[in-house]
């Protein structure tokens, strides 16, 4: 009687479970059936909370990307390089302070309407008013002359707005509301919104009308996800793509293959080139922070750091192969300089101490009238990089005589103590706006200045065109006398480049030359219209 | 006033919504204290170290005042407290939505998972407590109390996981996470879809609950069935079934009632975790965001909904005591 029970509860139970079985997952879920879909996993980070608006930030911001909903007068080409989207040709007048685009006509947002100078101006003249990641306060106001002209009016001369222009996408004016085009964009791009399930995913649909290069890619889902979800969602099958890191590369999943893309993803060390007591610039409410470090201050310890650093190892131990060494925060960028390249020996970094007048004390360390070359270096600890490239760099600089305590800690308390304390950064973008933040006075973490570099920073920027300023950012970096070279005043050392990896449907043909900015994102999708099945 | 015998009930509805207000402007300045104190900076969490680099003065001014990081505390907590109690919660800072339509949606989703979860747990932690009591020491005790004890330990995403490599990884029978599939338009999506996505996390935050819920009533059990009057019954040659009915439900109820609806905070916090693993869009994941980016409206607003949320249910476990059993509601528990 009573083992009847028990048997009847087994029954039950196995009952249960297996009627949770029969709900087998569709495995055309994962899109894998159409050969003109594709499903792809970003980071959640990438989820624009306030939606897929221009004028609210959409595509701006440290990882900028293509808008892909709506049309950018320019683009960055695969090199960073400057094209055309909407603009056939652009003139910047001789005092750089009025750009005035020429636009294509035949351009029609998604409901028919076509797209004008007033829409540029529109848009532009909204997204300044606004907070947001988009910096516009270079610019003072757009108007249109006529239906293909508009003319931008700035405060001062700024040739690196195009890079801006190729991000900032223009929406339609008569159909422009700010509560609610975030969530149901129009755009002229060559996607539409077909869906957006918020905290979840976005579907996009290629637009059938668009002027350029029609998507082979009809349809694309992107997830948003974390990382262990996001490999998880590789081994079951269910998206096509999916973003990792270097740690999870190591168990490779059947059907995938994994692909590394170049990036601008690039880590370095400020050095603070002035002694300690030193303060920030007062920001607007007043605020500053203790600036300057007693040890970096000297240039022979600057220099010997830059030459004793072995940045294969790091790629090679730290990144496991998952990057390549970088000199510069722009590797590869049409204005980065060949100057800033060192060559790793140890040996030249202890002559270059020892003719500074530094002499090795009894545990191994040099010292110069009593100062110990002994320095803080902070770095992100929730982030596994940043904490092995610290740890690198401690072993590498000690053999050289240097000595360096790690210092875990967060970006915010970070954020604060980096004027005085080299921190293990990350730095990068598409735009050679990153020269000026790392080397002009005033503005740098390294408290560097130098009036050359500042010289010829304001000419690039006063530049009458973008291709005219980058021998002029190049000069930043290094004229032939002075610079910021790892010979000359090093005020940043730079590492490596972090390679961004995905795991990749074996019959999966994903185009992406252009090489990434810093961080995960929308940037593995720029291309996707030219993706295929094999 | 006298209402008959339900003038306690009623005092006590009055002074619990007396005590409710207060409890909802005390957490709502507990939580702007945090958000104000706390090292994180909105401005840099929203733009990030590179963006920060790379920001014009102007521009940083600009979301410095957008973020509110130079209006004194007391000032912003006022300007919130004053449209709060006209209706207005306020827009969120990164949604740049009203702060109610994003709660909305978010809570929506959080309230199907969470009420699936509550009632299986509660259910089955209640029969599976009444089970093992009854079968004390027997082998279906020991395998329930065995259960129970090492779920109990067990932490909730863990947990998360090794359902998600279970089910989804390798016998590919339920989706990885999401609350929809992936790549289908609404309109195609089935209400068996929706049930799919959530199973898993549905399960998870269920596991847990039961644990804490067959431990307690088998306790209760083990005593009721230790009692004269059962022995009796026994006695008397009633079966196992009529005596549970008659004499034992109606004592293991109270404190299931109690735990279940306290349980409700367990579970809200539980779904923070399950909703990370299994990316699903809830409340929990709004807090978190909302947290690590400044936005003070919003964790707020979320805020004071779980605190709501969490006292409803304890004022509806102390209301069932008294329908369940009458001596409270004529005694003095209500004062």
């Amino acid at each position: 009687m009573k083992n009847k029970r028990i048997l009847a509860l087994c029954l039950i139970v196995t009952f249960l479970f297996t009627l949770v079985g029969c709900g087998k997952a569709d495995k055309t879920d994962a899109g894998t059936a159409a050969k003109d879909s594709v499903v792809i996993a970003m980071d959640a980070e990438s989820e624009p909370a306030a939606g897929f608006d221009p004028i609210m930030g959409w595509a701006a911001g440290e990882h900028t990307h293509d808008p892909l909903i709506q049309s950018t007068l320019l683009i960055t080409k695969d090199d960073i390089t400057i094209g055309y989207d909407l603009a056939k040709e652009y003139t910047i007048s001789p005092d750089g302070l009025t750009w005035t685009f020429k636009i294509r006509s035949d351009v029609k947002f998604t409901d028919g309407v076509p797209l004008t100078a007033k829409d540029v101006a529109f848009t532009y003249n909204n997204a300044m008013k606004q907070a947001t990641e988009t910096d516009l306060s270079m610019l003072k106001s757009v108007e249109a002359i006529d239906d293909t002209t508009a003319v931008f009016h700035f405060n001062t001369p700024y040739s690196a707005f195009a890079y801006t222009a190729a991000v900032v996408g223009i929406v339609p004016e008569h159909a422009y509301h700010a509560a609610t085009y975030g969530k149901n964009p129009i755009g002229s791009g060559r996607y539409i919104l077909k869906q957006w399930d918020k905290g979840q995913q976005v579907i996009l649909e290629a637009n059938p009308n668009y002027y350029g290069e029609k998507p082979k890619m009809k349809k694309v889902s992107i997830v948003f996800m974390s990382e262990d979800a996001s490999y998880a969602a590789a081994q079951g099958g269910q998206v096509d793509v999916a973003y990792t890191a270097p740690s999870y590369t190591v168990n490779p999943i059947k059907g995938y293959n994994i692909l590394a893309f170049n990036t601008e993803d690039i880590r370095g060390l400020n050095l603070p080139a002035v002694p300690a007591g030193n303060k920030t610039p007062a920001k607007r409410n007043g605020e500053t922070y203790p600036a300057g470090n007693n040890v970096t201050s000297h240039l022979a310890i600057r220099q010997a750091i830059a030459c004793a650093i072995d940045r294969e190892a790091i790629v090679k131990n730290v990144l496991n192969g998952y990057g390549s060494v970088a000199y510069s925060d722009s590797v590869n960028e049409p204005w980065e300089n060949e100057a800033m390249k060192v060559a790793y020996d140890p040996a030249k970094a202890k002559t270059i101490l020892e003719a500074d007048g530094w002499r090795l004390n009894a545990e191994g360390i040099y010292e110069k009238q009593g100062l110990k070359a002994e320095f803080d270096l902070l770095y992100i600890s929730s982030n596994s990089v940043r904490t092995g490239i610290a740890m690198a760099v401690k072993e590498m600089l000690k053999p050289v005589g240097i000595k360096v305590n790690p210092m875990g800690s967060s970006w915010d308390q970070i954020a604060t103590l980096c004027y005085a304390t080299p921190h293990v950064f990350g730095a990068g973008s598409h735009s050679p706006t990153g020269v000026r933040s790392h080397y002009y006075t005033g503005k740098n973490y390294a408290s560097y200045s130098n009036p050359t570099v500042d010289t010829y920073i304001d000419e690039a920027l006063a530049a009458t065109s973008v291709e005219a300023s980058y021998p002029l950012w190049k000069k930043a970096q290094w004229d032939g006398a002075a610079g910021v070279t790892p010979q000359a005043d090093s005020p940043w050392v730079w590492l490596v480049e972090i390679k961004h990896i995905y795991f990749v449907r074996e019959n999966l043909n994903v185009i992406d030359k252009k090489i990434h900015p810093h961080g995960y994102g929308w940037t593995i999708v720029n291309n996707v219209h030219q993706w295929s099945w094999k | 006033m006298d209402v008959g015998p339900y003038s306690g009930i009623l005092k006590y509805i009055g002074k619990s919504i007396i005590k409710i207000i207060s409890l909802l402007i005390a957490v709502s300045i507990l939580s702007f204290i945090l958000v104000s104190v706390s090292p994180v900076d909105p401005v840099r969490a929203f733009i990030g170290e590179v963006g920060m680099a790379n920001m014009s003065a102007e521009n940083l001014a600009k979301l410095e005042a957008y973020f509110g990081v130079n209006t004194p505390p007391i000032e912003r907590y006022w300007n919130w407290f004053t449209d709060f109690i006209q209706g207005d919660m306020g827009t969120s800072l990164l949604y740049r939505q009203p702060v109610t339509s994003v709660i909305h949606v978010k809570f929506m989703n959080s309230m199907v998972l969470m009420t699936t979860a509550w009632i299986f747990s509660g259910f089955l932690g209640f029969i599976f407590g009444i089970v093992a009591g009854l079968y004390r020491d027997r082998w279906i005790d020991k395998v329930i109390k065995g259960y129970s004890l090492l779920i109990a330990s067990m932490p909730t995403f863990w947990l998360a996981l090794v359902l998600v490599m279970i089910f989804s990884v390798w016998l590919q029978l339920l989706p990885i996470g999401l609350s929809v599939p992936i790549g289908v338009n609404a309109a195609e999506v089935s209400i068996l879809d929706s049930i799919k996505h959530l199973i898993l996390p549905a399960l998870t935050l269920s596991v847990i609950g039961i644990a804490n819920i067959t431990l307690h009533t088998r306790e209760k059990m083990i005593d009721i069935m230790g009692e004269d009057y059962i022995l009796f019954a026994k006695a008397r040659g009633k079966s196992r079934i009529s005596i549970i009915r008659n004499h034992a439900l109606r004592n293991i109820m109270l404190p299931a009632i109690t735990l279940q609806f306290a349980s409700i905070s367990e579970i809200f916090g539980g779904s923070v975790l399950v909703e990370q693993v299994f990316s699903y869009p809830g409340l929990g994941k709004a807090a978190v965001s909302a947290g690590l980016g400044g936005d003070a409206p919003l964790l707020l607003g979320i805020a004071v909904i779980s605190a709501a949320l969490v006292f409803g249910g304890n004022l509806i476990a102390n209301l069932l005591y008294g329908i369940i059993d009458p001596r409270i509601r004529r005694g003095s528990a209500y004062e």
